[in-house]
Formats: structure tokens, sequence, C-alpha cells
């Protein structure tokens, strides 16, 4: 019997850019950002450099919070355009975010911990996304930092291989809040300017918000769809907020993804690229030695900034469009190579004919991940 | 208690939430370590009388505080060398507070404009996989790490993620659990070690979870 | 020098979160960094903090507190020479 396989149903991103993946998928593609410098945002008294969704852009009304809004019209909109009764308890909502409503702390309103409204606590906020689409099954929330979006797909793939659900909403979000612009602050870790990833001259990274869904089923027959072929999580074992100088983790995860895919099928690898010295040093490392030095990387942070839990659904999605397109999408802000080992990274578009990608990421505690997708799977 | 190999169960009198302070009983595969012990001195004498040699806990936040201590008392139990596993052994916990007890420290050094010092230490820690990166870090575990928020502590879904993570199949040994935190006094560990033969089991092992959690 | 400097072994002791460690532990004139108190890239954030909190000294780039933080007698020199506070 064939091994069924994981296939890409619908989708959806919601961002500065665009609220369809088609229009984010065009602006990255002609280049645009929504990246500029915000000054005098309460609760935030140093200026940053950001791409920060309009709530005027946000129709789902109701009691809810600018993180709510985000993940329920990305998922609306990504069901509209498939046929699954959300309802059902065979559908399993998986949540990817770092810091969901943590913006309800602000002010001192709770003085004390039996003070905090419920929806402090991020698996409640699952339950009210999940329950404005009458699905009532225990979510997950992954959070996981910045790898959040890459295992809750992998949390996905699992769960259909195993028959635990037929289908998984899968949605990563979070709010640039004034908790996480003045974190990243504190840690020195962001660029007053449009980031660089890659580069020789980069400062830091660019904090950024969206929402991205996608919604994951299994099948025999691929046929003309995206499939998700696997997918490893790794960890450092070497600092809590400082990537590896060996790259031990993310090299591990790209080792183990390795077992299922070639070199030479690889249109691409869509790397983190934070901009940061350390990250992008990092990565380079893994990737050589993970014998991946002449496949094109890129980074997507030089067109939205970091999007925390979004971005590994936000990025995986954008990769699969640039493959549809046969395109390799440039990396905004990159001009020279500032990093200790050669990869082949560009700021300009590049043509493929290969149809699989690989998604690689890091995140604070050490943890890496690294996922797998081929378009089509009857060959 | 075949597919839980050890595990370690830190749980106050009063629940979590409640509000109310607490004392707590620290159980050790089966045995009492320690009870009616009272909430603020509890992991710090742990550490004296159990580690000891990494200072580094003094700078965690409650829930890593929590949760080391844990880690901690379930490895000695366990008694093998820590560097053995490698790639081979992970870490994925659960809870449903998050990082909500460091994040209210962090909150708090952000709140005042006037007076704004937003603290780089506490702010590495309003992350609850950073546990993980502890524990991870400590003992050379390569393997998958991971933190689950659940509504609830819910022994069946714990079970099929715990299940599912050795699709991997480089994954021997789970450090797993429940590890939840909602201030430096409030917190409620229930965490175990999960081998492959756990796969094919996922009722089982909810239902050992569930009675351990107790 | 001698009170700012065992003000700032307090200080240092407290924000760093060294427990186990007491003024007369620490050597003055010893590394903070690398050996000694063997104090990490969080730390020496936290140490700009303190730096700005207590004393009003802002600095932008952390590869400047290298420089700054070699030892607590360098620190309470840098210190007495650009307070604002």
């Amino acid at each position: 019997m064939e091994r069924e396989m994981v296939v890409k149903l619908a989708d959806n991103i919601i961002s500065p850019l665009g609220v369809t993946t088609e229009e984010n998928y065009r602006a990255v593609k002609a280049g645009r950002s929504a990246l500029r410098l915000h000054e005098g945002v309460p609760g935030i008294p140093i200026p940053f450099f950001a791409s920060l969704i309009d709530e005027n852009i946000l129709t789902v009304e109701g009691d809810y919070t600018k993180f709510e809004r985000m993940c329920i019209q990305s998922v609306s909109a990504a069901l509209a355009n498939c046929d699954i009764d959300a309802s059902s308890d065979r559908v399993l909502f998986i949540v990817s975010t770092t810091k969901a409503n943590v913006s309800l702390l602000a002010g001192g309103r709770y003085p004390a911990v039996s003070d905090l409204p419920s929806a402090v606590l991020p698996g409640v906020v699952a339950s009210r996304i999940a329950s404005y689409f009458s699905n009532h099954r225990t979510p997950l929330v992954v959070s996981n930092a910045c790898i959040s979006g890459v295992c809750a797909q992998i949390e996905a793939l699992r769960a259909l291989e195993h028959g635990l659900c037929d289908y998984a909403v899968v949605v990563g979000a979070d709010v640039q809040s004034a908790f996480i612009v003045t974190g990243f602050q504190a840690l020195k870790a962001v660029s007053a300017e449009a980031c660089r990833p890659f580069d020789r001259d980069r400062k830091g990274l660019n904090l950024g918000e969206a929402a991205a869904t996608v919604i994951y089923g299994r099948t025999d027959t691929a046929d003309n769809r995206w499939q998700m072929m696997c997918g490893a999580v790794r960890n450092d074992a070497n600092h809590i907020s400082g990537p590896s100088r060996t790259g031990e983790g993310s090299y591990l995860a790209l080792r183990s993804v390795l077992q299922h895919i070639t070199p030479d099928e690889i249109a691409f690898i869509s790397a983190h690229g934070t901009a940061t010295l350390y990250n992008d040093e990092m990565e380079s490392i893994a990737v050589n030695r993970a014998g991946l030095a002449n496949i094109p990387v890129g980074s997507l942070k030089g067109s939205y900034g970091h999007t925390m839990g979004a971005a590994g659904v936000l990025e995986t999605l954008l990769s699969m469009s640039a493959v549809d397109d046969h395109t390799v999408l440039g990396t905004r802000g990159f001009e020279n190579l500032g990093v200790s080992r050669p990869i082949s990274v560009s700021s300009e578009n590049r043509t493929t004919d290969r149809h699989a990608f690989i998604k690689l990421i890091s995140g604070f505690g050490g943890c890496n991940a690294a996922a797998a997708f081929k378009k089509g799977g009857d060959r | 208690m075949s597919l839980i190999k050890h595990y370690v169960r830190i749980s106050g009198q009063q629940p979590i939430d409640s509000g109310h302070p607490t004392t707590y009983n620290v159980c050790l595969d089966g045995q009492m370590l320690v009870s009616n012990a009272p909430a603020d001195t509890l992991l710090a004498d742990l550490y004296k009388g159990h580690i000891g040699d990494y200072p580094k806990f003094y700078k965690m936040d409650p829930l890593c505080k929590a949760g080391f201590i844990a880690s901690e008392l379930l490895l000695n139990a366990e008694g093998r060398r820590r560097e053995q596993w490698g790639e081979s052994r992970g870490v994925v916990l659960f809870n449903a507070a998050s990082s909500l007890a460091d994040d209210r420290n962090y909150q708090a050094t952000i709140d005042d404009p006037e007076t704004s010092f937003p603290s780089p230490s506490l702010f590495v820690y309003t992350l609850p996989n950073v546990l993980t990166g502890e524990i991870a870090i400590r003992n050379h575990f390569y393997g998958e790490t991971n933190f689950i928020v659940l509504p609830t502590l819910d022994s069946e879904a714990m079970a099929s993620a715990i299940e599912m993570t050795f699709s991997d199949g480089s994954l021997q040994s789970l450090v797993t659990g429940w590890v939840d935190c909602y201030s430096e006094s409030q917190y409620d560990v229930l965490m175990l070690i999960v081998e492959r033969d756990a796969i094919g089991h996922r009722d089982e092992l909810s239902d050992e979870i569930k009675r351990l959690a107790n | 020098m001698e009170e700012l400097i065992l003000k700032l072994k307090n200080e240092i002791i407290e924000v760093l979160n060294l427990e186990d460690i007491k003024p007369e532990d620490i050597d003055e004139n010893a590394p903070l960094f690398g050996e000694g108190l063997a104090l990490d890239s969080i730390d020496a954030l936290e140490l700009i903090v303190l730096m700005e909190k207590n004393y009003g000294i802002k600095i932008k780039d952390p590869n400047e507190g290298k420089d700054i933080f070699k030892s607590v007698a360098v620190m309470a020199d840098y210190i007495s020479k650009n307070r604002t506070k």
C-alpha cells in the first residue's frame, strides 16, 4: 500500500503587503516592502524599523484582540478556498505564536495573577480562534520561539500521518507589541535601518507583523499540489539566545531532512536570515556543513522583517509561490556577502527549473528546524 | 508504570491558579522526597541539596527554575551518563501559562515610560521553550526540543504529541511532561522520561499521565 | 573610588543574580568576561542597562562594552569620568 502524502489544500497570508498569498508574492517579487521607521509609539520610547499591519485592514468583528483578528481573518480566507468542514473534530487547529496576547499585560491593569483575563493564556486564545469556526477540538499552540511556524507544520504532518486528524489548519501570527519591540531593543539585536540579511554591513533585525495560514490534508495522489515531505527539529545545546558557533542544531536538522531529498532536487533554501551578525554567520556554516554551498539561499526578512510566530508559515508559503513561478526570490537588503562560508545569495530574482525547497529556521532556546517541500509527488 | 521510565511530580496543595498560598510536595518515582515545603524556598533548597554546581540556575526565571530542578531530579534518578544521548534524546514540554510569570516580570520593567529600562536577562526567558533549551544545554541533548501550550493539562493531547514526536527515527528518548508556572510561588510540574516503546500505546500513556498528574 | 567599587560590586551581584557571591569574592582587577566571573553576552547587556539606570551613561554599541567592562576597577573608573547621575 502506498504511503499517503500530506499536501497543502489552501493557504493565506495577511501582512502589510496584502491580504492574499498572491498579493504578497507579487509584492515581494517586485521588491516591495512596508518596512519603515516607527516613532512615538506608546510604550516604545526608542524608534524602531518595522513592517506593521494597519488594523484598518482587519475586518473581523467582535470582541477580539488584534492578534486574534489577524488569525481569524487569515484562517477564514484559507478556508474559503477549500472544501472542508472546519467544525468537524477531525480538523485540528494548530497555532504558532511566540507571544499571542501578551499586550494584555501592559499597564499593570492586573496586579494579581488571579485577576488576569484568561485570554492571556495561549491555549485559551487558540480555543477562541477555533471556536470562531465552531471547532471545539483541543487546539495545539506551538510556542517554540521563532521556529514555531515550521514546528507547527511538522506537528500537522505527523498528526495527519498518524491519522489523528484528517485536516490540519496551521496559523502562525504575532503582533509587535511594546513587549516584543523593547525586548529586542534591550538585546541590541535590532537595526535602525532596513535590514540586510547575509550582508557584510548587516546591523541587526527588523520586526514585522503577519498572519499566515496553511491547511494540510492527506491524499494518495498529490496531483499538482504541494507536498510537505518531512521536517526535523534539533537543539544546539549551546546557549539560550546565541546561535551555536558551529551551527550544530541547524546542520543536524538539515542532515535529517537530506535523508529524504537530494541536493539536486532543491531549488533553494529559504533561510532564517534575520540579518543579525550571529544568525546569518551560523546559517552559512550549517549550510556548508550539510554540503549545500551551491544551492541558492535567500531570506525574506528584508521584505517583512522578522514576523516571529508567523515567519515559518509565511516564508514557506512564499517559497511555494516562488517555485510555482520558477523563481528564486532575491534577498532584499543584500548586496555583498558578509559571512565566513560561501553561500549563494543574490539581491536579484533568479530562475529555477526545480520543484522542491527547504525551509530553514532557528530560534531562541537553541532550537533549529528544517523542512522539505515538493511540488507534485507523482513522478 | 512501564511506559513512563521515571517521573518527578512537584505539586502544590492548592490548584495553581487559585491565588492562594500553598505548600509543595515533591515525589520522585513514587517516593516522597519533600512534603509540605513552602514555595519561596523549595526550589533554591532543592538546588543546593541536589545540584549545587550550576550557578546559572540563579539567573533562570521561575518557570525554568521549576523545570530545571525537576529535570535534574529526574535525570539523577535515571542515573545514566547524560552525554550518551546526543541527538537521540529530545525535550518536549507542555503547559497552559506559557512564560506568564516571566512575562509579568519583564512587563514591569517597561510599564512606566518615565523609567522604562527593559531587562535583557528577563526578556530572554519570555519564551517557554527556553526551558527546553536550558535542559538541552546542561545535558548536551541535541535532539528535538519543542514547547506546546494547551488550554489545560490534557493527558490525551500530551500523549498524542509525545507519541508523534517519535516519528523522528533518530529519537530514542524524550524528557517530557507538564511544567506550568504562574509566579515565583505558583508552579505545577510532572516531568517524565518516555522512550520509543510508547509508540502504538498512546492511550496507555495518556492514562499513566492522568494518574500521575492527580 | 573605593566606595564606588564596593557599590558597583553589590550592584553587579544583584543585577546578574550572582547568588552565592559576596563583594569580597570579586577581585576588582580580575577580568569579568572569559575567566573570573565568566559572564556572558546577556550579562554584558544587563551591565549596559545598569550603567544607564544607575549612572546615566548610555552605551549604544555592545562592542564598546567589551572595553568598559574589562574589570570592576575599569568600570568604576569609566563611571567616575562619565556619570551624569
